[in-house]
């Protein structure tokens, strides 16, 4: 297993933890805590790392099955979770962290299907 | 009453399905992009229909926007030709594989997205009867009324 790999089912993982802890907040009707916040924005750093480790992948003579599906997966990777933040960045109440679990849910997806079609 | 309407609809559920739809924005425009560029020519139809189940993302994000306004009309409509055109390519897709050598976003009722495509509209029309409840009461005592 290469290290893009490593780093792709490590996003996965802590995608699925993010999810998991923001439907919490959503069951237990509570606002959105600010460590949620912190545990999202590390996955985004995480999404950062897989894009940059795929497109190093790419640029050392990798080559996608179909290279704008490939783009697209990265530019979704990195900016589905910022988006979603700053969506939500005034509403502290117990959806927006249906918001937050929605978005790693899918960032995560999409670090599998970067995995896939790299 | 009226100055808390607004207020009551700014936070709720339909933030999760606006995110879901934005996400499917996304993922079907682009989908269906990149298939009606480079490959159209190999399943003309089933790419037609991603770019329908992009537009009709598209439409469903706007309308549920309205809908949290207090405006529930297009949304009900869209919804339900949203949920009907998932069933319809997924019925299609499954008896007719010949018209989809390749998937569509609502083959197989949209068995490539974890059949949230078929879950969507569902949970939105179960949205809109939860945030709506009254109308449709009395749109339903109205039709019986008339019976």
């Amino acid at each position: 297993m290469d290290a893009v790999t490593l780093i792709g089912f490590i996003v996965a993982g802590y995608a699925a933890f993010v999810t998991i802890a923001a439907l919490l907040g959503v069951v237990l009707k509570a606002p959105r805590p600010k460590w949620l916040d912190q545990v999202a924005w590390m996955l985004e750093i995480l999404a950062v790392v897989l894009a940059i480790g795929a497109l190093a992948g790419w640029s050392a003579g990798r080559k996608p099955e179909s290279l704008s599906t490939f783009l697209g997966y990265l530019g979704a990777l990195v900016c589905l979770m910022p988006l979603a933040l700053q969506t939500m960045r005034t509403d502290r109440s117990t959806w927006s962290s249906g918001v937050i679990a929605a978005a790693a849910l899918a960032t995560g997806v999409v670090a599998v299907r970067v995995m896939m079609v790299r | 009453m009226t100055a808390t309407s607004p207020a009551k609809t700014r936070s709720g559920p339909h933030l999760v399905l606006l995110t879901v739809y934005a996400i499917f924005v996304l993922a079907a425009g682009a989908r269906s992009l990149v298939q009606v560029f480079t490959a159209f020519d190999e399943a003309p139809i089933a790419y037609s229909l991603s770019v329908v189940a992009a537009a009709t993302y598209v439409a469903g994000w706007f309308a549920i926007r309205r809908a949290a306004a207090g405006s529930a009309g297009f949304a009900k409509i869209m919804l339900w030709i949203e949920l009907a055109g998932v069933v319809v390519v997924g019925v299609l897709s499954l008896a007719v594989p010949s018209w989809f050598p390749d998937d569509s976003v609502w083959s197989k009722f949209g068995s490539g997205y974890g059949f949230v495509p078929a879950l969507l509209p569902i949970l939105g029309l179960l949205w809109l009867w939860k945030v709506n409840p009254k109308e449709t009461d009395e749109s339903a005592d109205s039709n019986r009324h008339l019976a």
